[in-house]
């Protein structure tokens, strides 16, 4: 009689398991993202999906980059993962990459309208669209309101173009308590200068264009803090990012992006800061876009084989409510075109927002290139740092140093 | 086969099989893939479409690289000089930690402290230690500013201590130079006479300019090599002296009693002790730290890894590091052939450089 029981309990645990199959699906993403999108999937994806669907967030410590292509090459990568637009060109040509554009036609929450044009564009390749922007960002002009009104110099502004803008930076300088910009030799804060300066992004003969006097010129202004000394690096400041150096005070101009807006808000709450755009050149202003997106590996490869539910998950993560969510505690600017006119970028209400709205609008403005090296790749920026380096300690002039890193490149290019 | 009956027969089965987990270890994680790069490096691939064969091209490829000639220049002198360096060194602090001293074993422990440290942290630390404005620099500053005070403490030390030993032995004592006792005196004295010195105002700090070396993100050779790996050779050496101590210490423990003594009997001084019995009874434990030394230093990693963010590539790059670079950090899609090339050439170089040191330095057999 006892094992007439065993026998039918066991059987019923058993079918009872084949039941509900659980399905799981991954997303990988960085790890500094795990309490946001963790909340976002408990409040606003778990609930409009199957009871037998989990949605688990693993966040990723290593280079995310790195860790994605080995994660493809050895055919085990997660259901959802980023896709940054630095990089997009060069993961999409692995031919394991889900393109979504069938997805999009047939989703009735997700359509290509919906989407930011610039947006989707950063992320189509050969025609196809790989990934769904999640967010984006842009370079602004951060600036401590208090530091400006203790030297009584006005505050920068959308008119100003690079000479009238150093010139308040000068005066705006007071050592020993703070200086007047905190500047890195970053590529990524030059080159949407030397753009607008009219260096174009390889000569038309597909050479470095590095040596060309507008080139040379745009190296020479943004080296004038440091080599005139009314400007000092985030390591000369003794912090890790000039960000960090506007948080605690040290400098009273930077230039970051919306990334900005969180750690100001937790180390400096009350500070009384404002934005604008970057000055202009000849009535021209450049700017780089930032974004990243969801995309999904192909369907060989795609863990949890439900194509069909990781679409769903991504329309999910990119619907007006999450885009809501994740506006209102200021990470970045949503992706959703309708998100425009959410009352925190329509009219905001305190410096945060402000800065948000700023981050916005500079992203539509003429002159803003997605962030992207492709096809030259990283050798293109590498060049160009090393030869910002040598300017800001001295090592080289700017002139010199730029047409050594137009030799670098071409040497590169040619292999 | 007589001999695999048995009770021996039962001993190889048993001894296979406590060996088998770590075969299965060397199998998996090194003869695969040793063999599987050694595979790749004849041909083309970057993960993701299938291996191309082309034969010897990436070999071919490597020497015309810039990078890899830099690496590869980098690589055999962090070799040599880090390598002569650190043994001297070892060296001389496992002999002067095998006297009979007070607190040996604390000083044991706390000379063995940075090579416990994880390389990355210590890596990491280092890199703010050697900013412009860090503690390095902070420390060049002080030493040039209050060098009349460094100088007027030696000057007193000395002149004092000449003075106590030439009156002991004018009495008739044997004194020797550096006497304990009248150091203790002398040093105290010393550094009572500088700070009295410098309290009325007859030395006085100098006011010169904070140093400004930029140790790690500029380009700039010092001799031939850049400054950046300079400045990691330090670290190196730093880190790795104390193993390499541990090793003499324990080498130092066999040198057999009855040499010295009968060195001692023969009047021999410390000095033609230590050149004529301990180094040469030293030799098998010189040869292991050399070898070692060398397999490492040309296999250097993750300290170019963790500078290579804030100096400049062509000036950390070693062999090492540009496999790593190939397959991750140039950009586009990983370079397999050409990193796999890279590494066995560095395999082979370092076999060739440990047999040359073998045949031409010092050998294993002990005097």
């Amino acid at each position: 009689m006892k094992r007439l029981i065993l026998l039918v309990v066991s059987a019923v645990l058993a079918f009872s398991a084949f039941g509900q199959e659980k399905i799981i699906i991954r997303i990988a993403g960085h790890s500094v993202d795990k309490p946001v999108k963790e909340a976002l999937i408990r409040d606003v994806v778990a609930p409009k999906l199957p009871p037998n669907v989990e949605v688990v967030f693993e966040p990723v410590v290593d280079d995310y980059k790195q860790w994605l292509l080995t994660m493809l090459a050895a055919g085990t990568p997660p259901d959802i993962f980023y896709v940054d637009v630095y990089w997009a060109e060069e993961v999409v040509k692995t031919g394991r990459v889900r393109a979504l554009d069938e997805f999009l036609a047939k989703s009735e929450i997700l359509k290509k309208e919906d989407l930011i044009p610039v947006l989707v564009d950063a992320f189509t390749v050969d025609g196809k669209l790989y990934a769904i922007s999640k967010d984006f960002n842009s370079l602004v002009v951060f600036f401590n309101k208090d530091m400006f009104d203790a030297k009584g110099v006005p505050y920068p502004s959308a008119d100003d173009d690079w000479f009238t803008f150093w010139d308040k930076v000068r005066r705006v300088h007071n050592p020993p308590e703070w200086v007047g910009i905190c500047l890195n030799p970053d590529f990524a804060r030059f080159l949407p200068f030397a753009f607008a300066a009219g260096m174009p992004f390889l000569n038309p003969d597909g050479t470095a264009p590095f040596a060309r006097p507008e080139a040379i010129a745009a190296a020479e202004w943004f080296s004038a803090p440091i080599r005139a000394g009314f400007g000092a690096t985030a390591a000369d400041l003794g912090v890790g990012w000039p960000g960090a150096a506007f948080v605690e005070e040290k400098a009273a101009v930077v230039i970051e992006g919306g990334w900005l807006i969180p750690p100001i808000r937790e180390g400096a709450p009350l500070m009384k800061f404002g934005t604008t755009f970057l000055p202009t050149f000849g009535g021209r202003r450049g700017n780089y876009l930032f974004t990243v997106g969801y995309g999904m590996p192909v369907d060989e490869i795609l863990p949890s084989k439900r194509p069909d539910l990781v679409w769903k998950v991504i329309e999910l993560l990119t619907s007006p409510e999450a885009q809501s969510y994740i506006l209102s505690i200021g990470h970045a600017i949503p992706s959703r075109a309708a998100l425009l006119s959410h009352p925190v970028l329509a009219s905001p209400a305190d410096p945060f927002q402000e800065a948000m709205r700023t981050v916005f609008i500079a992203t539509g403005l003429p002159g803003t290139v997605p962030f992207s090296f492709a096809p030259v790749g990283s050798i293109y920026h590498v060049a160009v740092a090393e030869a910002l380096t040598k300017i800001f300690t001295g090592e080289l002039s700017p002139a010199a140093a730029m047409q050594e890193a137009a030799k670098k490149l071409n040497a590169e290019l040619k292999r | 086969m007589s001999w695999l009956r048995g009770p021996r027969r039962n001993e190889l089965f048993w001894a296979f099989l406590f060996l088998l987990p770590l075969l299965w270890t060397l199998g998996v994680a090194f003869a695969y893939a040793f063999f599987r790069a050694l595979w790749w490096s004849f041909c083309d691939y970057d993960l993701f479409a299938s291996p191309k064969f082309v034969g010897l091209a990436n070999y071919a490829k490597l020497f015309a690289d810039l990078h890899f000639l830099k690496a590869l220049f980098h690589s055999l002198s962090f070799a040599v000089i880090v390598t002569f360096t650190q043994t001297f060194l070892a060296l001389l602090l496992a002999i002067a930690l095998n006297q009979k001293i007070r607190g040996l074993t604390f000083f044991r422990a706390a000379f063995y402290t940075p090579s416990i440290l994880s390389s990355v942290i210590v890596g990491l630390i280092f890199i703010w230690f050697t900013y412009r404005r860090g503690v390095v620099n902070f420390l060049l500053t002080v030493a040039r500013n209050y060098y009349p005070y460094f100088l007027s403490f030696l000057g007193l030390v000395i002149v004092m201590q000449s003075t106590l030993v030439l009156w002991g032995r004018k009495r008739g004592f044997p004194v020797r130079a550096f006497d304990p006792v009248y150091l203790w005196i002398s040093l105290f004295v010393g550094g009572v006479g500088a700070f009295f010195l410098g309290h009325f105002r007859l030395i006085q700090p100098k006011s010169m300019p904070p140093v400004d070396i930029i140790w790690l993100e500029t380009a700039e050779k010092f001799l031939g090599i850049p400054r950046p790996l300079w400045a990691i050779m330090a670290l190196n050496i730093g880190t790795t002296v104390p193993t390499m101590m541990l090793f003499f210490l324990a080498g130092l423990q066999d040198v057999p009693r009855e040499l010295y003594e009968v060195a001692e009997l023969d009047g021999a001084s410390w000095w033609a002790k230590l050149w004529y019995v301990t180094i040469p009874a030293l030799r098998p434990v010189m040869f292991l730290v050399i070898t070692l030394g060398l397999i490492g230093t040309l296999q250097m990693f993750d300290q170019a890894a963790i500078t290579s963010g804030v100096a400049p590539l062509d000036s950390v790059i070693t062999l090492a590091y540009y496999v790593y670079w190939n397959m991750f950090g140039a950009g586009g899609l990983p370079r397999v052939g050409m990193a796999a090339a890279a590494a066995i050439f560095l395999a082979v170089l370092t076999l060739v450089v440990v047999l040359i040191q073998r045949r031409v330095g010092i050998g294993e057999k002990a005097w």
